[in-house]
């Protein structure tokens, strides 16, 4: 090949592989679109649900009997989870006056001091209680035994509802936030025991509220509420080495709008 | 996609080997017949292409065994093969190792550039289609630039073996008693 061919030759594979290069190289710059979120995904609805009457299928009644009050805590302090639940709770803000003892079987407040906004948390607010008293590990003997001293209780009488203060345990929100992390909600509540202590005190304390969506069952619709928070018993009395300084208690509590 | 995405990749690996040689024939040429070089050895560097790309065939070989291996019956012959008449004119390549191809080097620049059409196709593709996928392109090249250094390579070697066998041939010459 003659040396002008063989220059022309070069100059044309080269224009090609320059070509080639830049054809390449145009997008080189392009934005990469975002890669997936990993965060959680936070939604809240505007469900509203409020308390009412039985028969209203608007209003939601207090789910007592699908309901529980859970606490755990380590036996010793190290041993495997001494856990229990207590038999007798309500939702209800008890005054002073209503302290007392009831004579009946059914509830003896009206459960209705509680409503929930889903996506207005600073209109959420509820009241509860528990029974001492009622407190059950499954193992009677313990139950109306060493633990009734060791909450400083007196033991159940038949057929009442013992809501003195020596047997209850209040709990009442001062506020409730989004949580910015999940789906939850941060409820911040005061927790008042009178425990083995002289008077009842009162702590602050920041629980993890999580709602659960109404959903059909049977003739009826139900949601729930679950409170997660943690106490210090030493704060309230209680002295035995038995149980661990936080007591973990669960709250699960249903709504129905039969 | 089927069998398109592997005679893709068949397609890429024949242009790993085969298609940096024209780019590497013309700059070598040039430089041969550049008058300040004459009469040194890169003078004669051109003579040597053949043989490179007789090398450059021979490794393609090599690599198409290593694919096949362990089995070479014709049944897994046909299946991994999927451009046999490609994969044929590419092996012909190493006729160039033989003195008679060897003196035709313009025969190995016409061989080569079969391989060296596939870029432009696609580049010619990429420009005047606007529904060609770029990624194309960008693999084209890629494979294009280590053919480049492949050959280049290869023409390294040649005038390295080519040099030791001068080398050894001169102390053979001296080594040996004179007549």
């Amino acid at each position: 090949m003659k040396r002008i061919d063989n220059r022309m030759l070069m100059i044309f594979l080269i224009l090609i592989s320059g070509i080639g290069l830049i054809a390449s190289c145009v997008h080189k710059n392009e934005v990469l679109p975002a890669s997936a979120s990993t965060a959680v995904i936070i939604t809240h609805g505007s469900r509203i649900h409020l308390p009412g009457l039985a028969g209203d299928t608007t209003k939601w009644k207090f789910d007592k009997v699908h309901s529980a009050v859970n606490w755990s805590t380590p036996f010793q302090a190290v041993g495997a989870p001494l856990t229990g639940k207590f038999n007798q709770f309500g939702i209800a803000d008890i005054s002073s006056a209503q302290m007392q003892n009831y004579v009946t079987a059914a509830q003896p407040l009206a459960d209705t001091s509680w409503s929930f906004y889903e996506n207005q948390p600073k209109k959420i607010h509820f009241s509860g209680y528990v029974q001492i008293n009622q407190v059950n590990t499954g193992e009677p003997g313990r139950d109306q035994g060493c633990l009734v001293s060791t909450l400083g209780t007196s033991a159940i009488v038949a057929g009442t509802q013992n809501l003195t203060v020596s047997n209850i345990a209040l709990i009442k929100t001062t506020s409730v936030d989004f949580d910015p992390l999940s789906n939850d909600y941060l409820a911040t509540f005061n927790f008042t025991w009178l425990g083995k202590m002289g008077a009842p005190v009162t702590e602050s304390i920041v629980g993890r509220l999580t709602y659960v969506p109404a959903a059909v069952t049977g003739t009826h619709k139900e949601f729930g509420l679950v409170l997660k928070f943690q106490i210090n018993c030493r704060h309230y009395g209680v002295t035995s080495t038995n149980v661990a300084d936080i007591i973990a208690i669960e709250v699960h509590a249903n709504f129905n709008n039969q | 996609m089927g069998n398109s995405f592997f005679i893709y990749i068949q397609t890429l690996e024949l242009m790993a080997f085969f298609a940096g040689y024209p780019l590497i024939y013309a700059i070598v040429v040039y430089i041969a017949d550049s008058r300040r070089l004459s009469n040194s050895l890169i003078s004669r560097i051109d003579s040597f292409l053949p043989f490179a790309y007789a090398l450059v065939g021979t490794l393609f070989l090599g690599f198409q065994l290593k694919k096949l291996y362990p089995d070479y019956s014709a049944a897994n012959i046909n299946q991994v093969i999927q451009q046999p008449w490609l994969i044929g004119w590419a092996l012909l390549s190493i006729l160039f190792w033989l003195p008679w191809f060897a003196g035709k080097k313009i025969l190995s620049l016409i061989h080569s550039f079969l391989f060296f059409s596939f870029l432009i196709k696609d580049i010619i593709l990429q420009l005047f289609t606007s529904s060609r996928d770029g990624n194309i392109i960008n693999n084209d090249m890629k494979v294009y630039a280590e053919s480049l250094f492949l050959n280049l390579a290869c023409i390294a070697i040649i005038v390295f073996a080519y040099g030791l066998v001068l080398l050894l041939k001169r102390r053979l010459k001296r080594l040996s008693p004179p007549v």
